[in-house]
């Protein structure tokens, strides 16, 4: 398990973290959400040792994070750095050895990881020569060459095309397959739902709502119905007992219902407006439950 | 992993990347130039002793003894050669056979044929003199004793040997000067390198900043420590072969004394250089930051030269144990015979102590204002951020 237990940072007057707890099992894919200034990347500076916490501790395995453990975790920094004057297979090597690679592993290891991120062509190159689209991969690459234990991965995503995102988003999942917990913070929500097991959102300083994006969704309690009747009079639903519209457009109607209320009167109601063409449960997507998550907190 | 594979590996890069780069490769190669092209100046220009070669025309034995006695006494060996008559004299001397020819020099009219003025003017007149005298007295039936030997009793001997160990030390200063600012500024550059490019984000993920710092000043110090002992076994091999020098026990002795002095002046440059560095996020703002330190070592550049002069002076004793200027002036000091080793001791024991805490606040400074990427750190606020 990784642990992120109790952290809390003040900045001067600031207090960005103010008891931040989560959990990531082996082979979990964890979305670390939370606005900007939130405290994401202050998160993930403490679990790096780039930042020291006031209180509090992150632990793999039981054990406190030091440099040893640290060695064994794959780490993307969201201001991202390489050496802009190494060729590609040396940075990458340096940086597997750093992480406590023999040699020959680093060697075999940048041979492997350039190849699956299509930089094959580009092990001679100097970073400072690629198009940041490939030096966004030379950097993921540095995160992954050294067979980390752990991932930690700030805003692997951004900046990146449809194309470059797939690509990481299948590196990951295949990580995570073999048994590697792995965080990453984003601001692509949808990816987030796609992608993940579980989800973190951040504000204020706390995990305001963690767990699986079903787990969140029950967790909201009302359910919510989409209606379709393209004839119905505007404020149709309203009469219907423990029945909220969320929002209603030319007989689009999105209704918020009471845990009392019953689905079927509203399907009544409907019909005697006239012909219901779609009448389902609507599942919240995630960044609804964000919005929630963010203004209840 | 050990703390120090850490180190290794920081300090490999740093030696495997160096010695790749162009400027360095051509910087090497210019000072070893430089050292080959200073000794072949002494050769040319110094040490051998003058002679001439004098054309005599109706010359006898005492004629030929008289002119070499002359010349020893000017410092110049004479070789006397017979000459037939006037034409043939004049023929050797524009010729160059003979640098100048003497005619009739035991008569009544001597010439002397010479291409133009010269210093066996000299010789030639105080021979002929000198015979003219002895003749003159023979006639009057004096019978010459030989001049009583004249013994010279040295109050203040001048030791060629120091004068030559001076020259070697300011030599090996030069080449000190210059290796420090060369690799004070590798040390600075690559880290700002790091802080720019913000690589040092994920290295620091993987090591403490005290291990990154010493794996990059012990990986350029190994460099530069091969470089200058590349260019003392070329400069002291070159000295023996080309027998610039007579004593290789005491040049060898100095050039050893300026590597001992160069390991102590790097790790003092070498920590300040970084500490300085480390304020700053770009390259463009480097200069600013490492003024005060460079201009420290020009001081000590130009004391050091001064102490070549004057190796006795106040100014080249009291600088010779202030940490920072002692590995320029020391060496020039100790090869002029002006420091007895205790003073030695004492300056290297203040150096070292001034390299320790240099390298406490230096290291403090540097794992400050790592992570503070973007614009200029004040060194107040270096040393109160947070550590990591």
């Amino acid at each position: 398990m990784l642990e992120f237990d109790g952290l809390v940072k003040t900045y001067g007057e600031n207090r960005v973290l103010q008891g931040v707890d989560f959990t990531v099992a082996p082979g979990q894919m964890f979305g670390f959400c939370g606005s900007n200034g939130a405290g994401k990347t202050t998160t993930m500076r403490i679990a790096m040792g780039l930042a020291r916490a006031d209180a509090g501790q992150v632990r793999w395995r039981g054990r406190a994070l030091d440099d040893d453990v640290r060695r064994r975790i794959g780490y993307m920094p969201e201001e991202r750095g390489l050496y802009p004057k190494m060729k590609v297979a040396e940075q990458l090597t340096y940086f597997a050895r750093l992480h406590g690679a023999s040699t020959a592993e680093a060697t075999r290891a940048v041979d492997e990881w350039t190849e699956r991120l299509g930089l094959t062509e580009k092990r001679t190159e100097r970073v400072e020569k690629l198009s940041l689209g490939n030096q966004q991969r030379v950097q993921l690459a540095a995160a992954l060459v050294s067979g980390p234990e752990v991932l930690i991965l700030d805003e692997p995503f951004s900046g990146l095309d449809p194309v470059g995102v797939d690509s990481l988003a299948d590196a990951l999942l295949e990580r995570c397959r073999a048994g590697v917990p792995v965080v990453f913070s984003s601001h692509q929500l949808d990816l987030v739902e796609r992608l993940c097991d579980a989800v973190g959102i951040l504000a204020r300083g706390r995990i305001v709502a963690s767990g699986t994006v079903p787990e969140l969704r029950a967790r909201e309690g009302g359910r919510q119905l989409r209606v379709v009747v393209p004839d119905a009079p505007a404020g149709w639903a309203g009469g219907v007992a423990g029945v909220r519209v969320v929002s209603e457009q030319r007989g689009d109607t999105v209704l918020d219902l009471a845990p009392e209320a019953d689905d079927q009167a509203v399907l009544a109601a409907a019909l005697r407006t006239g012909p219901v063409t779609h009448f389902a449960r609507r599942e919240p997507s995630l960044v609804e439950l964000f919005r929630e998550a963010v203004s209840a907190a | 992993m050990s703390t120090f594979g850490q180190v290794r590996l920081v300090a490999g890069r740093e030696i495997s990347t160096r010695a790749r780069d162009k400027g360095f490769i051509i910087s090497s190669l210019v000072i070893v130039l430089l050292v080959v092209g200073v000794m072949i100046f002494q050769l040319v220009s110094g040490g051998t002793t003058s002679s001439t070669t004098i054309g005599v025309v109706g010359g006898n034995p005492s004629v030929t003894t008289a002119l070499q006695q002359s010349g020893e006494a000017a410092g110049t060996e004479v070789t006397v050669t017979d000459l037939a008559d006037e034409a043939d004299a004049r023929q050797a001397v524009e010729d160059g056979d003979v640098d100048a020819a003497v005619l009739d020099p035991a008569g009544d009219a001597p010439t002397l044929v010479v291409e133009s003025s010269s210093d066996d003017d000299g010789i030639v007149r105080s021979a002929l003199a000198g015979l003219s005298v002895a003749a003159q007295l023979a006639e009057q039936g004096v019978d010459l004793q030989p001049a009583p030997q004249l013994t010279t009793t040295e109050l203040e001997p001048a030791d060629d040997d120091r004068g030559l160990a001076t020259v070697v030390a300011l030599l090996g200063v030069v080449v000190l000067y210059g290796l420090l600012i060369l690799f004070g500024q590798f040390v600075a550059q690559g880290v700002v390198e790091e802080k720019s490019s913000r690589v040092v984000e994920l290295l620091l993920s993987t090591m403490k900043p005290w291990q990154l710092l010493s794996g990059k000043i012990l990986g350029l110090g190994a460099l530069g420590l091969v470089q200058l002992v590349l260019i003392a076994v070329v400069g002291v091999t070159g000295a023996l072969a080309l027998d610039v020098v007579s004593v290789p026990g005491q040049l060898i002795g100095t050039v050893l004394v300026v590597i001992g002095w160069f390991l102590v002046g790097y790790a003092f440059y070498a920590s300040v250089y970084a500490a300085a560095a480390s304020l700053v996020s770009r390259q463009e703002d480097l200069g600013s930051v490492l003024t005060p330190t460079t201009l420290l070592l020009v001081v000590g550049f130009i004391v050091s030269l001064q102490a070549g002069q004057d190796p006795g002076s106040t100014l080249a004793t009291v600088t010779s144990f202030v940490p920072g200027l002692s590995p320029l002036v020391m060496p020039v000091r100790l090869a002029a015979g002006q420091a007895p080793l205790w003073e030695v001791a004492v300056s290297v024991a203040i150096m070292l102590v001034a390299i320790a805490l240099v390298i406490r606040i230096g290291g403090r400074v540097y794992a400050g204002a790592l992570l503070r990427t973007g614009g200029k750190t004040k060194l107040r606020d270096a040393l109160k951020a947070e550590r990591v």
